[in-house]
């Protein structure tokens, strides 16, 4: 599904993700963790192909295909999805028309008939009803006055309407209070499937009690700095980051 | 030293001869008073920016013919008056037949009620801002004349279609006079629109009365072509606890230029102001709108949004002029601009003349670009580049665009506004 090689990216001529190596095959979930600053969200957006970072080595295929090479709503179109750690407020485009023209522009791509606006108001009301967000949600605009937990259940509704190959979730569980958080959970559970990919990005270890990973990454000073099993993610949440040689002030900033 | 351009004498000749004596004799009036009129230039303060799309030739002075065919207009069913060239069509025209209701055509008055509407044309406006109206009113060929009963409610809006039809350059000079009486409601929609292709100017003049207490909502849509220079002019007087509100929409042109001026004169009138300006190409557009507060305890609220594209250029002047004796004046100003390229440019600037000192007068302007945050937002959502700008641009104006109290009129300037920006994202995929 996803093959990551040797990838770095830099901003303003600041190196940030300093090759990354990550293999996800289709029904996995992997985790990352790591200490603030370390890149997590840095390679979420560059997966996305936010144009801010520059790739400066390195490559990334989706299926064999050359992921780099395409623009963002491409990529979209073909099955990446991210959900924002700070999805963005656009007053004035209600989440309605917003979440209509996605799901459009990629029925449209699948050769799909466009929803009208009466059959995707049915489908999203289902959708925000499975997310707990009232329906009234999609008449604001996007984002607009959200609390912190309502944007991130906002994601995770736009990831269940696009049916996505590849989800990233950048901290979704950030800021989620207990039933929010089991609310959230429940829906990238019901993302999971065979052929299907996804990668959380949390500091969190109770997220996984709940979503388990099949893997858990360490991102730290922008390399992927240990790999293993759901145990690792207990085992950092008891030592921290300082017993895998993470230096502190990398570690705080 | 170099002469000031003059307005060309040309321009000095109307054609028909077919309104009643007063009027005829007022327009002889007016045209001796534009004997050595100067035209604007850059170093004309209200017109700074915009004299240099002034462009006319003595081809245009030429009153485009009457009659001819009309083109497309709103399509809509109720009242509706329709002007070609600034004369009135009664076979286009669906009048309503509603007590309380006057319409007519200026041509149609008679001698006495055309002597008290001569004394009365052009007192809305402020004439030492407004050089266009006097070669309106040196010119005009007819008018409407809108009277409302005291208390009477009209139960649909009126529309008033204004088309140019430029087979041939020429100029024509559209005319509105409204008196709403006290207590009466009524909503006016004057649609703008052209055909042909000659270059032409269109030179209008529209006039609002209210009486203690009427209330009346006006909707001004510019939509004609690239070949139309516009200069219009608004002037709007308020008595006592009347309540005034106008929603501009303005495509841009070649020389798009509106006066909006309003007169708060009885205690406790309320106006409100809004206006959606979008220009693209090598386009101009200059709203100068005016707001005085003369008697106490009026509100006035005024939101204006420019949204320039390529190398268009848009221009806001808000003046709030509070009067001595306007204690407890309300007066909010708010204009916002989005610039779409590097080489557009909008030009907005507030003037505010405060003479009470019991007042709450707040202003603001921002000029911004889209928010290429939100715009890869929309983009990682799969939705394409140039729908993704069109939907942000059109977020900027949306506020205004949903305020506009007639549906077939919003969902024309919506679909409007949409084809436009479609136009102006064109390259982007
Ligand atoms: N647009 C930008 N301009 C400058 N520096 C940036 C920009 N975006 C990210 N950085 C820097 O890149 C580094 C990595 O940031 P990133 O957001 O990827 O960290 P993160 O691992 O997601 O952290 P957190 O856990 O706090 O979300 C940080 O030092 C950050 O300041
Ligand atoms: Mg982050």
């Amino acid at each position: 599904m996803l093959s990551i090689k040797n990838l770095h990216a830099s901003v303003e001529g600041e190196e940030i993700l300093k090759g990354i190596n990550l293999e996800i095959k289709a029904g996995e979930v992997h985790a990352i963790m790591g200490p603030n600053g370390s890149g997590k969200s840095t390679l979420s957006q560059v997966l996305a192909g936010n144009e801010t970072f520059e790739v400066t080595e390195g490559e990334v295929t989706l299926n064999g295909e050359n992921l780099l090479e395409q623009e963002t709503e491409e990529r979209a179109r073909e099955g990446v999805f991210l959900a924002f750690q700070y999805p963005v407020e656009i007053p004035g485009v209600s989440n309605l028309q917003f979440l209509r023209t996605a799901v459009n522009a990629k029925r449209k791509h699948r050769g799909e008939e466009e929803l009208n606006a009466a059959e995707f108001m049915k489908l999203a009301k289902d959708v925000s009803r499975q997310v707990d967000l009232d329906p009234s949600f999609l008449k604001r605009g996007v984002n607009e006055g959200f609390s912190g937990g309502e944007k991130k259940r906002n994601e995770i509704l736009q990831a269940l309407l696009l049916e996505p190959k590849l989800a990233i979730l950048d901290e979704t569980d950030s800021g989620l209070d207990i039933d929010a958080l089991k609310v959230v959970s429940d829906g990238v559970n019901a993302l999971r499937s065979e052929d299907r990919a996804i990668l959380m990005v949390t500091h969190y270890q109770r997220l996984l009690n709940h979503i388990v990973p099949d893997y858990v990454h360490v991102l730290a000073g922008g390399r992927i700095i240990k790999s293993g099993g759901r145990e690792l993610a207990l085992e950092l949440e008891e030592k921290g980051y300082g017993w895998l040689g993470v230096k502190d002030d990398d570690a705080s900033n | 030293m170099k002469t000031a351009p003059m307005l060309s004498s040309a321009f000095l000749h109307p054609a028909g001869q077919t309104l009643p004596e007063p009027l005829l004799a007022l327009r002889r009036e007016r045209a001796g008073r534009l004997v050595d009129m100067p035209l604007p230039t850059r170093k004309t303060e209200n017109w700074k920016y915009s004299s240099r799309h002034l462009k006319l030739a003595d081809d245009m002075a030429i009153s485009l013919p009457v009659g001819g065919k009309t083109g497309h207009s709103l399509a809509v069913p109720g009242y509706k008056v329709v002007f070609v060239n600034g004369v009135m069509i009664p076979e286009a025209s669906e009048f309503p037949d509603f007590d309380g209701l006057s319409i007519r055509s200026f041509n149609d008055l008679p001698e006495e009620d055309a002597g008290k509407l001569a004394d009365r044309l052009g007192s809305t406006l402020d004439p030492k801002q407004v050089q266009f109206a006097h070669l309106n009113g040196a010119r005009f060929e007819d008018g409407l004349l809108i009277q409302l009963k005291p208390g009477a409610v009209l139960d649909q809006p009126l529309f008033v279609i204004h088309e140019t039809v430029g087979d041939a350059s020429g100029s024509a000079y559209p005319r509105v006079f409204v008196d709403a009486g006290a207590n009466s409601q009524m909503t006016l929609v004057e649609e703008y629109i052209s055909d042909g292709d000659a270059p032409v100017l269109v030179d209008t003049v529209t006039e609002f009365n209210l009486a203690d207490g009427a209330n009346l909502t006006s909707i001004r849509l510019n939509m004609e072509g690239e070949n139309v220079q516009h200069i219009g002019a608004t002037g709007v007087v308020q008595q006592r606890n009347s309540r005034f509100e106008s929603h501009c929409v303005g495509f841009g042109g070649p020389l798009r230029r509106h006066d909006l001026q309003v007169r708060l004169e009885g205690e406790g009138a309320e106006t409100k102001l809004n206006g959606v300006v979008v220009t693209q190409g090598k386009q101009h557009y200059d709203n100068h709108t005016s707001i005085d507060h003369v008697a106490a305890h009026c509100n006035s609220e005024e939101t204006y949004r420019n949204i320039a594209a390529d190398e268009s250029h848009a221009v806001f002047n808000g003046r709030i002029h509070i009067h001595q004796d306007a204690q407890q004046s309300n007066a909010d100003m708010n204009n916002k601009n989005l610039l779409l390229s590097s080489k557009a440019e909008i030009d907005t600037k507030p003037e505010l003349e405060i003479y009470a000192d019991d007042v709450k007068c707040a202003h603001g302007a921002t000029i911004g670009q889209l928010d290429r945050i939100a715009l890869f937002y929309l983009v990682s959502r799969g939705i394409g580049r140039r729908q993704a700008n069109v939907l942000l641009t059109m977020a900027f104006i949306n506020e205004l665009v949903e305020q506009i109290p007639v549906e077939a009129v919003r969902e024309t300037a919506q679909t409007r506004l949409n084809e436009f920006f479609e136009q102006t994202f064109i390259e982007e995929n």
